[in-house]
């Protein structure tokens, strides 16, 4: 084996049908560029989430105080739901208390001729802090509005609920995007490398007169979807970061997105998609080269 | 010990017979051994079976009958890793000559010695040597496309004798070349000979083996005439060859 005498021969393939081996360099890097771009909006977008979702809690109220003896009860069946964080009961006397601190010394002078037990008890729910949970807080509210004695259920920023929903539906765009990926990679390369063997034909039929080994003939072939992927990958990516400053540069400041920390992927992620990219260019060559190559 | 006793012929031919489809007869019944280092010339007009002869030592037909063996395997029940190894050391001068249009002499001349993962330096001073002995140096980086008849097929014998094969088959060598580019080819083919390389050459140019003392096998309508050295071969054949 001659890795330099491989390298040759990939350069004479790329090099005889060069037309098309840029048209499947840039439909790589494209179809890598639309996957990768939804998949860190995805990202973000769930990353968005959770940072909301720390401050959410679903309150509900009660008439009455609930006696301490009910307590484990009613936090068993609403952590029968999902997943819960914490559950904390308020008495009115706790509510009293929270609304004379909140007030400050300044103010709180509003609440002396008030009487300590005119604020309702409550329940507060801290759910977890994923967005599973988050997607499903409706249902939470709905179910917690049928515990015994609750009059009411309350939960603020109720529009996490829509950026769930969008983020499912960017979670749907990742899948088709990555479909479309593994569509263009292996089916484009696998008609590169076809083209090749057929423009070789006659090359190929020599070398296997002269006693080239399997290995000598398909080994380039292989090489030439393997450097597809690296090389239509990483362009594809490079743009992503490119797209990525930009949008940073762009929308810094005061804007949306200060909100958030939006970030690019992580290495471990990058890698990921080069490497599944790189093999499904890979198997596009084999698919072809088993199709096509007769020796 | 006289090893070379022990070694088996480099190419043996047992009652061969090869018929194409539907039924074309090309070979009958062809027996003859080719020894280590000798020379033999395949003689015979055209359709006589040269072609289907040398098709079959380098396995690119098989045989209908009988068995072909080279290097002492059997053909027929050669591996294909084996037959890959086999074709390395069988050195091809096709009558087509079988060149890459798009390539240059350089690249053509390679092919085999690049097949063999060779060295770029014993590549480079390989080609220089045989387009020097062949008179084709001012063409090296010629594509093949835009040579002669007579210059492509001195490439296609120069390509067959580069990876110094232990066997070299020539199809019609001379069909396109003048008398000097003849002498130039029957001189490598010499000089090969000596250096140890077993050649069988087809051909229907008398000239280039008629005052040789090599053997020659004269082929007629697929059967063998005369098999033997060039000056026992009888003007006319009765029977049986020697």
């Amino acid at each position: 084996m001659n890795i330099s005498a491989i390298f040759t021969q990939t350069g004479r393939n790329v090099k005889q049908t060069w037309g098309a081996q840029l048209m499947t360099l840039l439909t790589v890097s494209l179809s890598v560029l639309i996957f990768s771009f939804f998949f860190l909006v995805f990202l973000n977008l769930q990353k968005a989430g959770v940072q909301l979702g720390e401050h959410i809690r679903l309150i509900i109220y009660f008439e009455n105080d609930i006696p301490p003896v009910m307590h484990p009860q009613l936090e068993k069946q609403i952590r029968s739901f999902g997943a819960v964080e914490k559950v904390v009961f308020v008495t009115k006397k706790d509510a009293f208390d929270h609304l004379t601190k909140q007030l400050g010394a300044e103010n709180n002078n509003v609440l002396l001729d008030m009487n300590q037990d005119f604020l309702p008890p409550s329940i507060e729910v801290y759910p977890a802090k994923n967005l599973e949970t988050l997607s499903r807080i409706k249902l939470f509210s709905d179910f917690l509005s049928t515990l015994p004695g609750a009059q009411k259920v309350k939960y603020g920023h109720e529009w996490i609920e829509r950026l769930a929903q969008f983020t499912q539906l960017i979670r749907i765009i990742v899948f088709l995007s990555g479909g479309l990926l593994v569509l263009t990679a292996t089916f484009m390369v696998s008609s590169t490398v076809r083209l090749t063997v057929i423009t070789r034909q006659a090359e190929l039929e020599i070398l296997r007169l002269l006693g080239a080994s399997k290995s000598y003939i398909q080994l380039p072939l292989v090489l030439e979807g393997i450097l597809q992927g690296v090389f239509g990958t990483g362009f594809g990516l490079v743009c992503l970061y490119v797209f990525y400053t930009w949008i940073k540069t762009k929308f810094s400041g005061p804007a949306f997105l200060s909100i958030f920390s939006f970030t690019f992927m992580p290495h471990f992620i990058l890698a990921s998609i080069l490497l599944l990219s790189i093999m499904l260019c890979t198997l596009g060559s084999i698919v072809s080269i088993r199709k096509f190559l007769r020796i | 010990m006289n090893t070379s006793s022990i070694e088996p012929p480099i190419v043996e031919f047992i009652k061969v017979n090869k018929v194409y489809p539907p039924d074309i007869i090309a070979l009958v019944d062809i027996s003859f051994l080719l020894k280590r280092g000798e020379m033999l010339f395949l003689t015979g007009m055209s359709g006589a079976g040269k072609t289907s002869l040398l098709k079959l030592i380098c396995s690119i037909e098989h045989p209908t009958r009988g068995v072909v063996e080279v290097n002492g395997y059997d053909l027929s029940k050669v591996s294909s890793a084996n037959l890959q190894k086999l074709r390395q050391r069988i050195g091809i001068a096709y009558q087509d000559f079988k060149l890459l249009p798009k390539h240059t002499v350089f690249q053509n001349i390679a092919m085999p010695m690049e097949v063999t993962y060779t060295s770029k330096k014993i590549i480079k001073d390989r080609i220089s040597f045989l387009l020097d002995a062949l008179n084709l140096s001012q063409k090296i980086d010629f594509r093949a496309d835009k040579l002669s008849r007579g210059e492509q097929q001195r490439v296609a014998i120069a390509r067959a004798a580069a990876n110094y094969p232990p066997l070299l088959l020539a199809d019609e060598p001379t069909g396109n070349l003048d008398p000097k580019h003849t002498e130039l080819v029957i001189n490598l083919f010499e000089q090969l000979n000596q250096a140890g390389t077993s050649l069988i050459i087809a051909t229907h140019d008398e000239s280039i083996y008629k005052d040789s003392s090599h053997k020659v096998i004269d082929l007629d309508h697929g059967k063998m005439q005369f098999w033997g050295p060039i000056d026992q071969k009888p003007e006319t054949y009765e029977g049986e060859y020697p």
